[in-house]
C-alpha cells in the first residue's frame, strides 16, 4: 500500500475512533456490567432472606392487571422469574410495567418506588441515557465505529502476526499505548465487527428503513419489514369476548412443541377477544441463533405457528444471531463473562485510542489546545462514568435502606450525573498524570466498596444468594481490571518519562533577565 | 468533513447498491430482507472509509454526489421500486 494512503486511513481511523471513542466507552462499560442486567435486577433490590427463588404466578399476575386495566389486554408481556413483571401499552402507548409484589392480598395495585439501576445501566449502554435521539445517535456512532474498524484492519492486516507480539515496555508512552491499543484491537476484532454491525442495525434499523423505503423498494417495505420480523401478524379485536386457555395451557402447549424451550416472555395480544393470540417466546438450549416462538390462539392454545432453530424462515434466522451475538446470551455464564471481559478491554481500547490521538497531534504540531483538551476530556469522561456507576450503586443501597427509598430511582441517576460532571471539571483544571492516578485510585475503591457496603447493609450472609455474588464478583473484577491499568501505568513511569502533553509546560521566562539568570 | 460526506451519502448510495443486487439476484428481496440490511450496514462503514482517500473534500462529495444519481438511475431500470407484493 501507498505511504499516502495508509496515512490517510491512519488519519481517519484516528478521527472516527476520537468522534466515536467517548460514547462507544461510556456503552461498552455500561454494557460490560449489563451482562449480569438480570443479576442486577436481583441485586438492586433490597435483600430478602425468605425468598424461596420460585417462580412467582403469571397467570395471578395477568389476572390482576386485567382486572385495574382492562387496556392492556391488547398488548401484554409477561416476564416469569420470582416477582414476575407484565408489560402492557396505556391509552396513551406508553408502557408500563407491573410487578406481582405491586398488588396486595385484595388484588389492589399498591405501587411501591423501585429501583431503576439496571435499567438506568442498560440505557447508558444502548442509548447513552438520552431521551429521543440516544438511539439513534448511538446507531450512527456504531457506523462510524464500524469505519474505524475497516480502516484499523487496512492498517494492521499486513503487520498482523508482528503486532500481535508487540507489547514492549521500552521507548516512549506514546509507543506503549500504541502497542496496547494494537494488541487489544487485534485480539477483540472479531467481537468488535460483530458489535459494530448488529450495534449499527439495531440503532440505525428506523433510518435504514426510512432511506430503503423511500429509495429503493417504495411502499411495499413496510409489510415486508413486518413480515420478516415478526413471528405471527398483528390480529384485530373482533369484539367478541370468549374464554381464554390460561397461562398454564399456553406453555404446556409450548413444551409439547418445543420440548427444551425455555420461557423469556409470554406476549399475548387481543387476550380475552376471539382473535387473541399469544406468542410463548424463549430460547432452545445448544444453538447460537436460540430463539423460539410459539405462536398459539388464545382461546383454546392450538397452535398457529412456530419458528425455532432450524424451522424458520431465513429472514428469522438471520434476524436471531443479530440478537443473541449482541447480547452474548447464546453460552451460558462462560460467554456471558467473556463479553464481560471483552468490554473492559474495549473500554482499554477507546482510552488509548483517545489518548494516541491526542498525543500524535502534539507529536505532529507541537503542544495544541485541541489535544489538551481531547485528553482532559477523555479522562473526565471515562473516570467520570466508571466512577458515577459505582456511586449509583452505593446510592442505590444507602438509599434504599434509608427513611428516602422512595427516592431511590433519582438517587442513583442523580449521584451518577453529579458525579460525571464533577469528574470533568476536575479534569478540565487538574493537572492530566495527577488526574490518572487518582482517577484509577478512586475508582478502584469506589469498585472495592460497592459489595462490602451491600454486604455492610443488607447482611455478608446475602452474598451467598447466586445473583448478589455474582455482581458483586463483576464489580469486583472491576476493581482488579483498574488496578492491573494502574499497574501498568506506574511501571511505565518509572521507566520512561511521560509524553510531553501529560506534563504542564512550565510559565515560559517572563524578561530577558529572566532568561540570563536560568 | 471527508467522513461526513461519507456518512451522510454512503447510506443512501450503500442502500441503493444492495437494492441493485437484490434487482439481479434470483431470489425474491422479501427473503432475504434481514440480510440486506445487514449488508447495507456494513457497506456504509466500508463507504465511509472509502470517502477518506480522495485528495480534497470536493473530489469525494463529486464522487458521492455522482455515484447516488448513477445507481438511483440504474435503480429505475428494475422493477424494484414499488413492484407488486
Amino acid at each position: 500500500m501507498k505511504a499516502d494512503t495508509l496515512r490517510k486511513h491512519i488519519d481517519l481511523h484516528g478521527w472516527l475512533g476520537m468522534l466515536a471513542g467517548l460514547a462507544l466507552f461510556v456503552a461498552f462499560f455500561a454494557g460490560a456490567l449489563n451482562m449480569f442486567h438480570e443479576e442486577l435486577h436481583h441485586w438492586q433490590e433490597p435483600y430478602v432472606a425468605e425468598s424461596d427463588g420460585g417462580e412467582g404466578d403469571l397467570q395471578a399476575l395477568l389476572d390482576q392487571v386485567l382486572a385495574v386495566t382492562p387496556e392492556a389486554a391488547k398488548l401484554m408481556y409477561l416476564v416469569p422469574g420470582d416477582d414476575p413483571v407484565a408489560l402492557w401499552q396505556d391509552a396513551d402507548q406508553e408502557w408500563q410495567f407491573d410487578h406481582a409484589s405491586d398488588f396486595n392480598a385484595a388484588g389492589e395495585r399498591v405501587k411501591k418506588p423501585r429501583s431503576e439501576l439496571a435499567e438506568f445501566i442498560n440505557e447508558l449502554h444502548y442509548k447513552l441515557a438520552l431521551p429521543v435521539v440516544g438511539l439513534y445517535l448511538m446507531g450512527i456512532i456504531s457506523v462510524l465505529y464500524g469505519a474505524a474498524l475497516i480502516g484499523g484492519l487496512v492498517i494492521h492486516w499486513p503487520k498482523l502476526k508482528k503486532e500481535f507480539f508487540a507489547l514492549r515496555h521500552q521507548g516512549n508512552l506514546r509507543r506503549y499505548w500504541k502497542n496496547l491499543h494494537n494488541l487489544v484491537g487485534v485480539i477483540s476484532f472479531p467481537f468488535h465487527a460483530i458489535f459494530a454491525i448488529t450495534g449499527a442495525a439495531m440503532g440505525c434499523f428506523a433510518l435504514l428503513a426510512l432511506v430503503a423505503g423511500t429509495l429503493v423498494f417504495g411502499p411495499q417495505l413496510q409489510g415486508a419489514i413486518t413480515d420478516a420480523t415478526e413471528a405471527w401478524p398483528t390480529p384485530q379485536a373482533s369484539g367478541e369476548s370468549v374464554a381464554m386457555a390460561g397461562v398454564e395451557a399456553y406453555v404446556a402447549a409450548a413444551r409439547a412443541e418445543l420440548p427444551d424451550l425455555r420461557v423469556d416472555w409470554i406476549e399475548l395480544q387481543q387476550y380475552g377477544d376471539r382473535n387473541a393470540v399469544v406468542d410463548v417466546a424463549g430460547s432452545v438450549p445448544g444453538w447460537i441463533a436460540h430463539h423460539a416462538h410459539v405462536v398459539l390462539a388464545g382461546d383454546d392454545a392450538r397452535t398457529l405457528t412456530v419458528t425455532s432453530p432450524g424451522n424458520r424462515p431465513f429472514n428469522h434466522a438471520a434476524l436471531s444471531p443479530v440478537y443473541s451475538l449482541h447480547f452474548g446470551d447464546y453460552g451460558g455464564l462462560l460467554v456471558r463473562s467473556l463479553y464481560f471481559v471483552l468490554g473492559l478491554l474495549g473500554c482499554l481500547l477507546f482510552f488509548s485510542g483517545n489518548v494516541m490521538w491526542a498525543e500524535r497531534r502534539t507529536d505532529r504540531q507541537g503542544p495544541s489546545r485541541s489535544a489538551i483538551i481531547m485528553l482532559r476530556v477523555t479522562l473526565g469522561v471515562t473516570f467520570g462514568v466508571m466512577a458515577g456507576l459505582a456511586v449509583s450503586c452505593l446510592a442505590n443501597k444507602v438509599v434504599s435502606h434509608s427513611p428516602w427509598a422512595g427516592a431511590v430511582a433519582w438517587s442513583e441517576k442523580g449521584a451518577f450525573l453529579a458525579v460525571l460532571l464533577l469528574t470533568l471539571l476536575l479534569a478540565l483544571r487538574a493537572a492530566p498524570l495527577a488526574m490518572c492516578r487518582w482517577g484509577l485510585r478512586g475508582c478502584i475503591a469506589l469498585y472495592l466498596l460497592v459489595p462490602l457496603v451491600q454486604g455492610g447493609l443488607e447482611g455478608f450472609a446475602s452474598w451467598r444468594e447466586p445473583h448478589i455474588h455474582l455482581v458483586n464478583t463483576a464489580l469486583w473484577a472491576v476493581a482488579a481490571s483498574l488496578a492491573a491499568v494502574e499497574w501498568l501505568r506506574v511501571r511505565r513511569l518509572r521507566r520512561a518519562g511521560p509524553h510531553p502533553l501529560w506534563v504542564p509546560a512550565p510559565p515560559a521566562p517572563a524578561s530577558e533577565a529572566e532568561l540570563a539568570s536560568s | 468533513m471527508r467522513a461526513l460526506l461519507g456518512t451522510v451519502l454512503g447510506l443512501p448510495l450503500a442502500l441503493m447498491l444492495c437494492g441493485l443486487l437484490a434487482a439481479i439476484l434470483p431470489v425474491d428481496w422479501r427473503q432475504w430482507l434481514v440480510l440486506y440490511l445487514l449488508l447495507s450496514v456494513v457497506l456504509w462503514s466500508a463507504l465511509i472509509t472509502l470517502a477518506a482517500l480522495p485528495a480534497s473534500h470536493w473530489r469525494t462529495a463529486v464522487w458521492l454526489v455522482a455515484a447516488n444519481g448513477v445507481a438511483w438511475i440504474v435503480l429505475q431500470t428494475t422493477g424494484l421500486y414499488g413492484a407488486a407484493a
